[in-house]
């Protein structure tokens, strides 16, 4: 019973998430295309003769009408195709792969950051409700959220490079610090070869960006668990595992938490946006060479094809990311794979 | 539209009550609020006025302008500021590179903030009430393409898309503050659109639109009017969070480069200007317009969290909102300690549990209140003892407290002893060893009782293994499953999960979880009510092997009376909080002695319809108690003293007691000629 309603539950997410990347990729194409003009011109205009202009226009297809470039589009991003900046020689796909790895090793080493630091004054505030304790991690949370992350980012910067010179305020580790390249992700790559000195530049340079977005996110989660927490303590379950006489810890724990953990990544899923968001604003601030910081450079460029290939590589992500959400929710939780 | 037909007209009205009305109800939830959740409120009220009266009066007051770099002196000569001069009398937050000064900058800063922020959150609001009145109106596949769509932007990392947008919008317009506030108020439609969406299609199928229409009302009116004030409870939340988003994704695309046209004062864009400086260790360039972010949106958070506590009845529903409950009357607690002495002496092996003027009180927002006041029983191991009462007489309330089990702002007083422990007053270490192992309490909710993400067997092993350390995890599930054969589930499904049972099931589950250590004492709150006569029967049975063979006593609450007569062997009624009275079963049947009980005998109909048929009126509120006896109101025999003070419960045969002035000893005496209605009150009536 329990593998065929799963595998019944996950075809049924799969079959849910094909109208949404659909319509997410028919508004990110009409919205890019709802600029007059042309991509080529807005970028090279006036830098090239006119002839190579149009040559380019043809060589990319944007002189057939728009019902066909919607259609190379779509069939085209379907086959993790994302096309090939006017500004850059690579492909878009091969900028995912240059520059990813630095963004998702910043994601990851601030989301432990943010899911320490949630899941724990979360926790204790949604226990201690009302005492000085909850309200101090609620002010916390909600002044965290307010800061916004580029600033929070210049005060690090300010105190903890500038005034007491303890930690790098910029770049990830470069030139002969980092470790010879294998995976990307340069904490993993300098364990694999084994290079310490390496390892140290290499998480130092994290710190600083790891911290700013992970507290970010961390107040976030305080919030999430906080509301979580109030709602599973108060159920009947919960006063249950009391009546059988389990400890208060296996009943916050095992009963109460656990159970909440599940809107808490239901919502963490729909977060996962506002990671990127602020994923772009902390690698601004930190010149971290990742995706984001990628993406705002084409922007800056004015590079069309450049955005409109990034942009639709993190849409499929984030299609991505809440389609595993479901199915995550879906082994912890019995009820729903029905 | 007429108002006079009948049915559905009162959903009708109740959308048109005086707004006077709904305004006290609005405010209603805030009066019930902890007195934190409004300081939240008030303090971000209080910082946000501050903001308006800085972005609108202080240009006026401020004698420099954001983008002005030099301060005429004399007529025709000027002075230009200095460049990143510290702050100083002449400029209160230092100046920047480019000899702006930084405090006249957040005031033009803010000034500007506020004007994309109303315009953005109306530009969403407009088009998200619009686009969610239409959909949920049209419904459709129309509608589930609009979800889908807002769905799918809503899912959208929020800053990427505002980038997105004003990068095409810049083809279009010059950077301004019309073009900024598109770019931000874009990402909020979605939210606007679910909740009137949502709102409109609930409202379509209620019945009294239907009813509306059917005498010819204009159904857009009704359900506008219907839709608008549903959505008028979530949007204020929404909308001030909103407005706090705003602020930061507007700084966030300024700071990218993507905002208002430079050197227009904006906080982010200057945030960005900062960044050179800070590297160079000048700090009040980028330390300002920060703190006017972040204290603006902390404001802006702190209403609209205030808010939704306020009005998510979840979140406001807590123990602690409401008056203190008076502590007990000194001359209670000396009785108390006495009372313990006397309780060490007589507490032999013969007696599951001693209960001595037990009271369980909670806050409530409209008061405090003791659901049970001032109770005292005892139950014999190998007992079965009933306790019936009218709903919201206090009998769960009891039952929780035999475990010092307590919700939120609940308290329990008195006396429960447990084998010698007093559950009361016991450290909590002792007090959980004892639930579940001593006393095990079966809960009158089947449904929600069991932890939805654990097996059948989880449970089991987690309670028996935590009573009892050394049981292997192999011998805890053998346990399991005998005691699931007792309650009649096949010991196959231990590792289901819960919600793969019955309603039925799982309160046998519950039963089997609370003989399964085979208790002292087992608290059975309605445990057969969702239950088929058959199942029932077995599970009396099983309940009767436990206390003949077991010396188990059984505290049986119960609203049916039929179950009492067969299961029980003495008989406690509730009233108001009260035992009003206590005997054994056959007397209790045949010859009960208090007005009340007499009244329950009589009517043959089951107690869980509220009203009684042969009782008019409702118990009295527990808030404010009568201050003689609870029962007055209601009683065929009331005399005058009645009301003046409370009865005892006395006497009245053997082993029979009843708290009524129909009886000596109760406290007052009986005037001349009362007499006491006795025998079967179903032939010799009330
Ligand atoms: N957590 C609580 N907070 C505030 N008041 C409560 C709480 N629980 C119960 N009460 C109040 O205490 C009184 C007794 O409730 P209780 O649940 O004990 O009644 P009951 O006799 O079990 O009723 P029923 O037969 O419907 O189960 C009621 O007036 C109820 O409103
Ligand atoms: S004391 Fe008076 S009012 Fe109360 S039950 Fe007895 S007769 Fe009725
Ligand atoms: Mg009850």
């Amino acid at each position: 019973m329990k593998a065929g309603s799963l595998g019944r539950y996950i075809a049924q997410r799969l079959l849910l998430a094909i109208p949404m990347v659909f319509i997410l990729l028919t508004l990110l194409f009409l919205l890019l295309n709802a600029a007059p003009g042309d991509p080529v011109t807005a970028t090279l205009g006036g830098r090239l003769p006119p002839e190579e202009i149009a040559q380019r226009k043809e060589a990319l297809g944007l002189n057939d009408p728009l019902y066909v470039q919607y259609f190379n589009y779509m069939g085209n991003a379907l086959t993790g195709d994302f096309g090939n900046p006017i500004t850059d020689p690579r492909s878009v796909v091969q900028i995912v792969l240059d520059t990813a790895p630095a963004t998702i090793e910043l994601a990851i080493a601030a989301m432990l950051v943010a899911i320490l630091l949630g899941i724990t004054v979360g926790a204790l505030s949604g226990r201690l409700r009302d005492t000085p304790f909850d309200v101090g991690g609620r002010l916390f949370g909600i002044l965290i959220y307010a800061a916004p992350v580029f600033w929070t980012g210049l005060l690090a910067q300010l105190y903890f490079s500038v005034e007491l010179g303890w930690l790098p305020s910029q770049q990830r580790a470069g030139g002969f610090d980092a470790p010879d390249p294998i995976t990307g992700f340069y904490v993993l790559d300098s364990i694999i070869t084994g290079d310490m000195a390496a390892l140290g530049t290499v998480l130092s340079h994290l710190v600083l960006p790891a911290v700013t977005l992970g507290l970010l996110l961390g107040g976030v989660f305080i919030r999430l668990v906080r509301v979580n927490m109030l709602q599973t303590l108060r159920s009947d379950y919960v006063e249950a595992a009391r009546a059988r006489g389990l400890r208060e810890h296996v009943v916050l724990f095992r009963h109460a938490f656990k159970t909440a953990l599940i809107p808490i990544i239901t919502i963490m899923g729909l977060q996962f946006a506002m990671l990127i968001g602020n994923a772009v604003l902390t690698e601004h601030t930190f010149t971290w060479p990742g995706l984001a910081q990628a993406l705002v450079g084409f922007i800056g460029a004015r590079d069309y094809a450049a955005v409109q290939g990034i942009v639709t590589f993190i849409a499929l992500v984030i299609v991505g990311v809440s389609l595993l959400i479901d199915i995550f929710t879906g082994l912890v939780d019995p009820r729903v794979r029905y | 539209m007429t108002s006079t037909s009948t049915g559905g007209d009162n959903a009708v009205l109740e959308a048109r009550t005086p707004l006077k009305t709904r305004l006290h109800h609005a405010w209603r939830p805030f009066r019930e609020s902890s007195r934190i959740s409004r300081g939240l409120i008030f303090s971000g009220l209080g910082i946000i006025a501050a903001f308006i009266a800085l972005a609108f009066i202080g240009p006026l007051v401020y004698p420099y302008g954001g983008t002005q770099y030099r301060a005429e002196t004399s007529p025709g000569e000027f002075t230009t500021f200095p460049e990143l001069a510290p702050p100083s009398a002449e400029h209160w937050f230092g100046t920047t590179k480019d000899q702006f000064d930084v405090l006249a900058r957040i005031i033009d800063g803010a000034t500007l903030a506020f004007a994309v922020m109303a315009l953005a959150v109306s530009i969403a609001m407009v088009v998200g009430v619009t686009l969610g009145l239409f959909s949920g109106y049209r419904g459709g596949r129309l509608d589930r393409i609009m979800v889908t769509a807002m769905d799918a932007v809503y899912a959208f990392p929020p800053l990427v898309l505002a980038i997105i947008v004003s990068f095409v919008l810049a083809a279009y317009l010059s950077p301004g503050v019309p073009s900024a506030a598109a770019a931000v108020g874009l990402v909020y439609i979605p939210q606007y659109f679910r909740v009137v969406r949502n709102h409109t299609l609930s409202v379509k199928e209620e019945p009294f639109v239907e009813a509306a229409r059917s005498f010819g009302a204009r159904n857009r009116t009704v359900l506008g009017r219907y839709v608008f004030f549903n959505v008028v409870q979530t949007v204020p939340v929404i909308l001030t969070l909103n407005a706090a988003d705003a602020i930061l994704v507007l700084a966030s695309l300024g700071f990218l480069g993507y905002g208002v046209q430079p050197p227009t004062p904006e906080w982010g864009y200057d945030i960005s200007q900062a960044v050179n400086d800070v590297a160079a260790g000048i700090w009040w360039t980028a330390l300002w317009p920060g703190l006017a972010i972040v204290l603006l949106v902390m404001a802006l958070t702190l209403v609209g969290e205030g808010l939704n506590d306020v009005i998510n009845p979840l979140l406001r529903a807590r123990g602690k909102a409401g008056r203190k409950i008076k502590a007990m009357p000194m001359a209670r607690r000396r009785d108390r300690s006495q009372r313990r002495s006397d309780a060490a002496e007589q507490d032999g092996e013969g007696l599951a549990v001693k209960v001595r003027d037990l009271r369980v009180g909670y806050r409530t927002a409209s008061g405090p209140l003791w659901a049970v006041d001032g109770v005292s029983f005892d139950i014999k191991r190998g007992e079965t003892v009933a306790l019936v009462g009218e709903s919201g007489c206090g009998k769960s309330s009891m039952g929780r407290a035999m475990l010092r089990l307590m919700p939120p702002g609940g308290v329990v007083h008195g006396q429960v002893d447990v084998d010698g422990t007093d559950v009361v007053t016991a450290p909590g270490s002792e007090v959980r060893k004892l639930r579940g192992e001593g006393v095990s309490l079966m809960f009158q909710e089947p449904m929600t009782r069991l932890n939805p993400l654990e097996r059948v067997s989880d449970h089991f092993v987690e309670m028996i293994r935590t009573h009892k350390p050394k049981t292997a995890r192999e011998q805890a599930r053998a346990l399991a499953r005998d005691a699931l054969v007792q309650v009649g589930i096949p010991p196959t499904r231990i590792d289901n999960y819960p919600h793969e049972f019955s309603g039925g099931m799982r309160q046998r589950v519950m039963l089997a979880l609370s003989i399964v250590l085979t208790p002292r004492l087992i608290v059975a709150d309605e445990p057969t009510t969702a239950l088929d006569v058959i199942v029932e029967s077995q599970i009396l049975s099983l309940l009767e092997r436990l206390r003949a063979e077991e010396n188990v006593g059984i505290l049986f609450i119960t609203h049916n009376l039929g179950v009492v007569a067969e299961a029980c062997d003495r008989v406690a009624v509730m009233y108001a909080g009260k035992i009003v009275e206590m005997g054994p079963v056959d007397e209790i049947f045949t010859n009960p002695k208090h007005p009340y009980t007499r009244g329950l005998v009589a009517s043959t109909i089951s107690l869980n319809t509220t009203e009684l048929r042969s009782i008019g009126g409702y118990p009295p509120n527990l808030i404010d108690p009568p201050k003689g006896c609870r029962f007055a109101a209601r009683c065929p025999h009331v005399m005058d003293h009645c009301t003046d003070t409370p009865p005892e419960l006395t006497e009245v045969g053997p082993d029979q007691r009843a708290a009524c002035f129909l009886y000596p000893g109760a406290g007052q005496p009986v005037p001349e000629g009362v007499v006491a209605p006795s025998g079967d009150p179903q032939v010799s009536g009330i």
